[in-house]
């Protein structure tokens, strides 16, 4: 059945302004099915003799499915770039409809993962030049971790010379896992106890696969905690570091309200 | 219709129950979930996006004392602590396990830094002095069952009975004092050997399984299973021990009794998962052995 949708409206006024512009109606084909059983059976009748009348209480039903509020299923479709979260060049993968629809069909990002096209992109890894990352999580978790600032706690009586193993065992602590040989120090070695350093930042470089990116951290001695330590204004421990920290991503900046 | 009285305790005490009702509704899940997240691809990536990393026992110990090592937390002989989470669901679906407090025997012995007392009821002089050098408190026949009729000794003392089989029968004089406590083979203080049974409740791990109280088919076990300066191995057995008498309480119904098992340390919050399925074995009829006794009959027969 065709049906058309329109916008239901209480007050005259803007019934005038439907009636002028044809725009605000809606005329599409909604292909939805109601499936409904009956409460009480109608009466069975033998071949070639007349259906037997229906009464009121036959056209009491139940509804069993409605097509449009279900869940629908997830299309494939074939990427022609990198998307971040989901895959590389060529990659099949299986998506929401709708998210399908607006984010990767309709930018160009991908196309229907019909049987003509998954002949025509069969090869498409191969004759496509373009920068891959190493998977499409990667690029995901370098934008997350850039932006983060991080406690290295160290300890304050016992002597020490940071080494990698103490920044991955502070990212794990944050829920970070960062295997030790990803992470490249700075050159300069940072030893201590040494109190004239707590709080104060450097950042360690940390390859994702193929990517690089640096993070900032701040080191911490066993002193009172400082809650949101990530928002006060830091200070390098290396002088050479300092103008690549003060580039590194902006820590977040409270939101007031213009009046 | 009559309209609710709105000053009645039991109006209040309905709209107080429909309120706590909302809100338990809203109650976040204790139970453990994390099958519908991503698989890890790299190396380096977020942990909460994904699912939780599932550590070989020995690497999980290497974690915590890294954490607590000198340079950094310098706390070597901190406890290892173990998180238990099970499904206490029963043999029907509205029935569940009861609480229950146990304590598993472990091979490799550390300081609980509990006091526990023992009191040890056996026939025989020789079972007797095996009791007391094992480590209980008092151990004796029947005369101790007199000195406690007569009130010298007092049973609220001891916070554990063990008993020989062959002095039951005396035994049952004081079941009325004891009532809960009273020796049976199925808590294990109902034994031939008196000196393994003390020995195991010294040194064992005691645990209690407890239920949420809203979130009936949840309980958690907390208990501690040696210090961070235990061999590794050690450790290990020690956690295996545990989880075979968590397991020796499951209920006669499909499905998991232990759904998680995490590994932590204080000061450190961190929890590690660890696997315990690696250290229980199933008795299954296995078609490899099968198999293999076909083969056996059919060499024979040739």
């Amino acid at each position: 059945m065709w049906k058309s949708l329109g916008i239901i409206l209480t007050s005259p006024i803007k019934s005038q302004y439907t009636l002028l512009s044809a725009e605000n109606l809606l005329q599409q084909q909604l292909r939805t099915t109601y499936v409904l059983k009956r409460r009480s059976p109608a009466q069975l009748h033998k071949k070639g003799n007349a259906p037997k009348t229906l009464r009121s209480r036959h056209y009491v039903y139940d509804l069993v499915q409605q097509t449009h509020v279900e869940r629908q299923p997830d299309i494939d479709v074939i990427l022609n770039t990198f998307v971040e979260g989901l895959g590389n060049v060529g990659d099949r993968v299986s998506v929401r409809p709708q998210f399908a629809y607006n984010e990767l069909l309709l930018p160009g990002l991908a196309v229907y993962a019909s049987p003509e096209n998954i002949e025509k992109y069969k090869d498409y890894n191969s004759t496509i030049e373009e920068k891959r990352y190493s998977s499409p999580n990667a690029l995901l978790t370098v934008k997350t971790m850039s932006r983060i600032m991080i406690s290295v706690v160290m300890n304050k009586e016992m002597p020490w010379t940071l080494k990698p193993w103490h920044v991955k065992i502070s990212f794990r602590k944050s829920g970070y896992i960062v295997p030790e040989d990803t992470i490249t120090l700075p050159e300069v070695p940072i030893t201590g106890p040494d109190l004239s350093i707590e709080n104060k930042e450097f950042f360690v470089t940390v390859t994702v696969f193929n990517l690089i990116h640096h993070w900032s951290t701040s080191v911490t001695d066993r002193l009172p905690y400082t809650p949101f330590f990530w928002r006060e204004p830091g200070e390098a421990i290396i002088p050479d570091q300092a103008p690549i920290l003060a580039t590194l991503p902006e820590k977040p900046i409270k939101i007031k309200n213009i009046q | 219709m009559a309209k609710p009285d709105f000053t009645t305790l039991a109006f209040s005490k309905m709209v107080r129950n429909h309120i706590s009702y909302r809100l338990l509704l809203k109650r976040e899940q204790r139970k453990f979930d994390d099958s519908w997240k991503r698989d890890p691809i790299d190396n380096v990536y977020v942990a909460k996006y994904y699912k939780w990393v599932v550590y070989p026992f020995s690497e999980a110990v290497e974690c915590h004392r890294e954490t607590h090592h000198p340079e950094v937390y310098n706390k070597p002989n901190a406890n290892l602590r173990v998180s238990i989470e099970l499904n206490m669901q029963g043999e029907k679906k509205t029935r569940y396990v009861d609480n229950f407090s146990r304590i598993a025997a472990i091979p490799h012995k550390f300081d609980n830094g509990e006091d526990r007392t023992i009191i040890a009821f056996s026939k025989s002089a020789e079972c007797q002095k095996e009791a007391s050098e094992a480590g209980a408190q008092l151990s004796g026949g029947v005369e101790l069952i007199k000195q406690i009729q007569n009130g010298q000794v007092s049973l609220q003392d001891f916070q554990f009975i063990v008993a020989h089989p062959e002095i039951l029968p005396e035994l049952v004089t004081l079941r009325g004092l004891m009532k809960r406590r009273f020796p049976n083979p199925r808590a294990g203080t109902l034994d031939a050997n008196l000196g393994q049974v003390v020995e195991r409740f010294i040194n064992g791990v005691n645990y209690s399984a407890i239920k949420d109280e809203h979130e009936k088919d949840f309980g958690i076990i907390e208990t501690f299973i040696g210090t961070l300066n235990m061999d590794a191995s050690q450790l290990e057995e020690n956690f295996a021990a545990l989880i075979r008498d968590v397991y020796s309480m499951k209920p006669k119904r499909e499905g998991h009794f232990i759904s998680r098992c995490l590994l932590w340390s204080p000061p450190s919050q961190e929890k590690l998962k660890v696997d315990h399925n690696l250290y229980l074995s199933f008795i299954e009829p296995n078609n490899e052995m099968i198999e293999e006794d076909e083969e056996v009959a059919e060499k024979i027969t040739l």
